[in-house]
């Protein structure tokens, strides 16, 4: 750029040498026509010297133009080209969370994001700080105080680092789990509880106690939920027992039955779900 | 003399004119390109145009290692990838601002040996208190399926409850198992060749076991890799036993019975390999028989 200015400079200087010159001129001569005589040499040389400096700058525009046309045109199709790859490797690196697993590159080594869902809903997601140096280590992380990563860096950390994470994916997907269904519950189905669902932080122990309308009658059962393996989103455990004095008449017993069966093999909300059809349904044949 | 002021003022309604043209910057677009090459550094961006292309080659490089480390990092290689975006509107959840936008992805990659190809909906529901996200539709091909029938099982269930990760999870282990299955096929095939048979090569889900001293007993181990309700992968191993009626009729303690009993117990004891080991040693070592490689 010092390279155009300077000679757009010099013509100025020189401009300016003339302006000066014609000043002095008009200061010496008294008599107005002379000086109007030097004035009009003087100007004619400054407006001569400024409009051929302007057609060579207008010259050297349009060969530049010309010129860097064709070069131009290739530079920009060959860098759309890699612009377009540069954009097709990004929108990849984005789609990596659709794995569950996502990961973007630090100075230390990578920032691991582990993604959670729940059949279909996408969740909260955590991530995994680590350093990579010889042994591997987890500078910061989001996990929850409750899952076991001690105990999974120490069995895959170093020997398994695929394994490690998608042993960390099983966990946390699983806490994501059991919590959506317990919170699902507590947020859609609050009639149907006669107390308040008692949960640990990990989500894995359950109680809590409901009422169930049949044909005109009204029983309250408590259910209590425990899901042993961390890893799972179905309990281990269930069992539901009668709350109140009376005994329970057979047909009920069979209920009480089925429900232990239900919440063993569909998802809490889920089980719930069924209860409103079926009163809805029971209802209808009512009325 | 008025004639020679008109003449210099007339100069000098010139010079006005032209001086501004040469004290101005030459007009874009000519000289941008020399302006780039000298301050490469200033137009380093995302705009276009702006940035010079040795500089975008090496921000794509950075990448492209990004990607390549991602891959290895999680054994999943994403190939191709596209998405749609439509937002629905209506008017009456204007009036209740909410937002609705439907994504459709498209995904296509390999986890070692399997390939997969996935065309997947996002609902995004925007209200006032929250933003829901919830995969509205799932579609999974997979190949080859032919080798691991055991695919299809995993696949129709990811499907079915629309789970994505469960379905990259399963894909994992499965993976995981089906590459130590070979392997340890192929350890037991260069360790006793003459009693392994492979018929349907290493990847498969048997090996046929022939003692070589007594070529009418034979043995399959059958090791399939199945996925649970949960998504979780579990290798289910049996033991297939091929024994002459003779050998039966003399059998009084009901010992090829309560073989194949007998193995799962060995293998909950000793784990997969040290009881096929043991299996394999006990089979392949017979009086005078042949002794391990």
């Amino acid at each position: 750029t010092a390279r155009t200015l300077v000679p757009g400079l010099s013509v100025l200087a020189h401009l300016e040498k003339l302006e000066t010159q014609v000043n002095r001129s008009r200061k010496k001569l008294e008599e107005p026509q002379g000086a109007q005589a030097v004035e009009s040499s003087l100007g004619t040389k400054i407006r001569d010297k400024l409009r051929s400096e302007v057609k060579q700058r207008q010259a050297r525009v349009a060969v530049r133009d010309t010129s860097v046309e064709p070069d131009q045109t290739l530079e920009i199709s060959e860098q759309k080209a890699w612009e377009r790859k540069r954009e097709n490797v990004k929108a990849i690196l984005q789609a990596y969370r659709f794995t569950g697993l996502s990961g973007k590159l630090t100075s230390r080594g990578v920032c691991v994001c582990i993604h959670t869902a729940f059949e279909g809903t996408l969740l909260d997601s955590y991530f995994v700080d680590l350093v990579i140096q010889k042994p591997l280590r987890i500078h910061h992380h989001s996990i929850p105080a409750f899952i076991p990563l001690e105990e999974i860096s120490a069995k895959y950390l170093q020997t398994n680092i695929q394994h490690f994470l998608f042993s960390l994916c099983e966990y946390l997907n699983a806490y994501a789990g059991r919590k959506y269904q317990a919170d699902q519950l507590q947020r859609d189905f609050a009639a149907f509880l006669a107390g308040p669902l008692q949960r640990n932080s990990l989500c894995n122990v359950l109680s809590f106690t409901y009422k169930v309308e049949l044909r005109g009658q009204a029983f309250t059962f408590c259910a209590r939920l425990l899901y042993k393996d961390l890893t799972v989103t179905l309990p281990t455990d269930v069992t539901v027992t009668h709350q109140g004095m009376d005994t329970l008449p057979t047909s009920w017993e069979e209920q009480r039955a089925s429900h232990e069966n239900l919440f063993c093999t569909k998802a809490l909300h889920k089980v719930f779900a069924s209860f409103t059809q079926r009163e809805k349904l029971d209802m209808s044949l009512v009325h | 003399m008025d004639s020679e002021l008109a003449e210099v003022r007339a100069l000098e309604a010139e010079i006005a004119v032209l001086r501004p043209a040469c004290e101005e910057p030459p007009a874009p677009g000519g000289d941008a390109a020399s302006v780039r090459k000298s301050f490469p550094e200033i137009y380093q961006s995302d705009s276009e145009g702006w940035e010079s292309s040795k500089d975008l080659r090496s921000n794509l490089g950075h990448l492209e290692s990004e990607l390549l480390f991602l891959s290895t990092l999680t054994g999943i290689s994403i190939r191709n990838y596209s998405k749609k975006t439509e937002t629905l509107t209506s008017p009456e959840m204007a009036e209740k601002s909410i937002k609705k936008v439907l994504q459709r992805h498209r995904l296509s990659g390999t986890c070692h040996m399997i390939s997969f190809q996935l065309e997947f909906q996002i609902l995004e529901v925007q209200n006032k208190e929250n933003l829901s996200s919830v995969i509205t539709d799932l579609n999974i091909i997979m190949e080859p399926t032919t080798t691991y029938s055991e695919l299809s099982e995993f696949v129709s269930r990811a499907e079915e409850r629309r789970d994505l990760f469960m379905f990259f999870r399963s894909l994992h282990f499965f993976v995981e198992w089906c590459e130590y299955r070979k392997r340890t096929f192929k350890h037991f095939k260069e360790k006793y060749p003459e009693a392994v048979r492979l018929p349907e090569g290493a990847s498969a889900s048997y090996m046929r076991v022939q003692s070589t001293s007594q070529p009418g007993f034979e043995l399959v181990i059958v090791w399939r890799i199945q996925t649970d309700e949960e998504g979780k992968v579990v290798p289910k191993l049996d033991l297939l036993t091929k024994v002459p009626r003779q050998a039966l009729e003399l059998d009084k303690k009901g010992v090829v019975e309560t073989a194949a009993v007998g193995f799962r117990a060995l293998l909950s004891v000793l784990g997969i390999e040290a009881a096929l080991e043991s299996l394999l040693s006990v089979l392949c070592m017979e009086h005078g028989g042949q002794s391990p490689q």
